[in-house]
């Protein structure tokens, strides 16, 4: 099929954005095509700031417009907690819950030999620096729940063990508002395991 | 258990196939590649989601199409249900009662399936791996949850073995994270040897009355585990972990030096003697064959006992490799109770009850008369 040279430019554009294929880039592509001058123009504006304005945090890795970031200027909040996570969409999940008032850390990635990415790939450093610096009692570690978050985890609280701050990490566990019934097995031995005295 | 009907799309040299079997045996009947054991693969992969003759999935989908779909419906505790599994270029669907199934563990185990394949004789005197899968998928369908630990495991190996890799180039001196990886496999690592010495208990207990009979009553079979630590085989996973966790203490420096990971469930292997010696180096041809035949013919039992109903059963193009008392015991042992699909290129020279009374499909080009 051919398409004139900037139709053909925007289908690939837009085939790098995950989840889209080469027919929805097409159909985004003309529907672009039909979109008011304005619209365009806002879009084309706003994919252009979003890259240019947002950097990452120099103390705790998150996105963000100012340096260093809104949570880590923020002096109401406890800056003797620190979780650590691993994507800045995971900081934007633990704020929606409004009841975590410490601080962020977030590593981008999780250790894995055999994708290349070590401990020094992720942030870690920072973190040792961090935990240097300022006075931190407890180290909450929020990495996912797989083989990779798990070892990261791991590995973060060898490190720090030492060094008498406290380490945790979050449970695993059933779903709230869900039914036991319906969960697997994995995740119903790990609720087991973590059980508490009521 | 048994499949009562099969439909197949674009799958291998099957356009398009809808066929329904008889609950006892069916002949397969055909020239070479026509289709006969494509059929049989099908199947296979009903049951394990996985060829057991190829890793790339690419083949199993007919040329110039996009995808291959395999639907059994399937009979099982007096229920009847759909399964379904789709290959294509972005991957693999599992369906049970028409619900994707996204862990393995979840779909395998549904549909029991007992292979015996000509491969199969090489059981006993092939290279170890074979016989490290022969338990892993006899003992996944049984106890889904092994699949799970085992692939638990296969991730964190290759993760522990890159690392060692890396330290072994000096890239990396960081013995914190090898630590860390040996102490999330030791978990998987206990549980699964635990596991496989349970299903070595069962599969004894079924294999060597079988192959005492089969053999007469000259031969008795024996069956050992051989693990990279030395322990017994009543250690529950709690002791086997802190057996792990020594080992891996002792030969820490020699991983390094190897780049990889020495001691584990990974490098097993089961031995089998015969009238004490082993099979595999002193026993004879047909030793062997005899040995592997009473494994195939435990697993059925085992199933049966474990699951409450036989399995389906899969000759393909094995009948000929038998002689005639072996053969003759194969078929006694499922006549009447076990579903078969055998394949072969002629029932000639086969004078067996089971098989006169058995369906016959010829399979010609990828198409099936009755």
């Amino acid at each position: 099929m051919y398409y004139p040279e900037p139709i053909s430019k925007l289908v690939d554009s837009f085939t790098k954005l995950p989840g889209i294929g080469p027919k929805t880039a097409v159909r985004l592509a003309f529907f672009v095509l039909n979109m008011n001058d304005d619209d365009v123009m806002e879009f084309a504006q706003a994919l252009v700031n979003a890259k240019r304005e947002l950097s990452h945090c120099s103390i705790c890795g998150h996105i963000t417009d100012q340096d260093p970031c809104a949570i880590c200027q923020d002096t109401s909040r406890d800056s003797s907690v620190i979780c650590v996570v691993q994507d800045p969409k995971d900081v934007i999940a633990m704020e929606k819950m409004k009841e975590f008032h410490g601080k962020y850390h977030v590593l981008h990635g999780a250790i894995s030999p055999m994708d290349g990415i070590g401990p020094e790939d992720i942030n870690v450093p920072d973190l040792l620096n961090r935990l240097k610096d300022e006075e931190v009692k407890e180290l909450i570690l929020a990495t996912n729940p797989n083989i990779e978050g798990e070892a990261t985890a791991m590995y973060i609280s060898r490190l720090v063990k030492p060094s008498g701050i406290r380490t945790t990490r979050i449970a695993h566990g059933l779903p709230v508002g869900g039914d036991l019934e319906y969960a697997d097995e994995v995740t119903l031995s790990k609720a087991l395991e973590g059980r508490r005295e009521l | 258990m048994h499949i009562e009907q099969l439909q197949l799309k674009h799958f291998r040299n099957y356009e398009s196939l809808d066929i329904s079997f008889a609950d006892k045996v069916n002949v397969i009947i055909g020239e070479n590649a026509q289709g006969k054991t494509n059929l049989m693969e099908a199947i296979h992969l009903l049951a394990f989601t996985k060829s057991h003759r190829t890793s790339k999935e690419r083949e199993l989908i007919q040329w110039d199409t996009e995808f291959a779909k395999i639907e059994g419906r399937l009979l099982k505790r007096n229920r009847s249900f759909p399964l379904e599994v789709i290959i294509s270029s972005k991957g693999k669907k599992a369906k049970l009662n028409r619900m994707e199934q996204r862990r393995l563990s979840d779909y395998i185990g549904t549909l029991n399936v007992v292979m015996f394949a000509p491969e199969d004789l090489s059981l006993v005197k092939g290279p170890p791996q074979i016989r490290r899968r022969f338990i892993d998928m006899e003992l996944g369908q049984i106890q889904p949850r092994y699949i799970y630990h085992l692939a638990q495991y296969q991730r964190i190996l290759r993760q522990r073995n890159h690392l060692l890799k890396q330290l072994q180039r000096r890239r990396s001196d960081d013995k914190t994270m090898l630590h860390v990886l040996t102490e999330q496999l030791l978990e998987h690592a206990a549980t699964i040897l635990e596991r496989r010495f349970l299903f070595l208990e069962l599969l004894r207990k079924w294999a060597i009355p079988i192959h005492f009979e089969i053999s007469r009553g000259l031969e008795q079979l024996e069956i050992r585990y051989a693990p990279t630590i030395e322990v017994l085989e009543d250690a529950n996973a709690e002791k086997i972990e802190m057996m792990y966790l020594q080992k891996f203490h002792e030969l820490e420096e020699k991983e390094i030096e190897r780049g990889t990971t020495l001691v584990g469930p990974h490098r097993d292997d089961l031995l089998f003697f015969v009238n004490q010696k082993n099979v595999q180096t002193y026993g004879s041809q047909g030793q062997q064959r005899t040995t592997a035949l009473s494994l195939k013919l435990a697993e059925i039992e085992l199933i049966h006992n474990e699951v409450g109903e036989y399995p389906v059963l899969l000759l393909d193009d094995v009948l000929s490799e038998l002689d005639d008392y072996r053969q003759s015991h194969l078929l006694d042992t499922i006549q009447g109770k076990v579903q078969t699909f055998v394949s072969t290129t002629s029932v000639d020279g086969i004078d067996h009850e089971t098989l006169k009374q058995a369906e016959l499909y010829r399979v010609r080009d990828g198409k099936i008369e009755l």
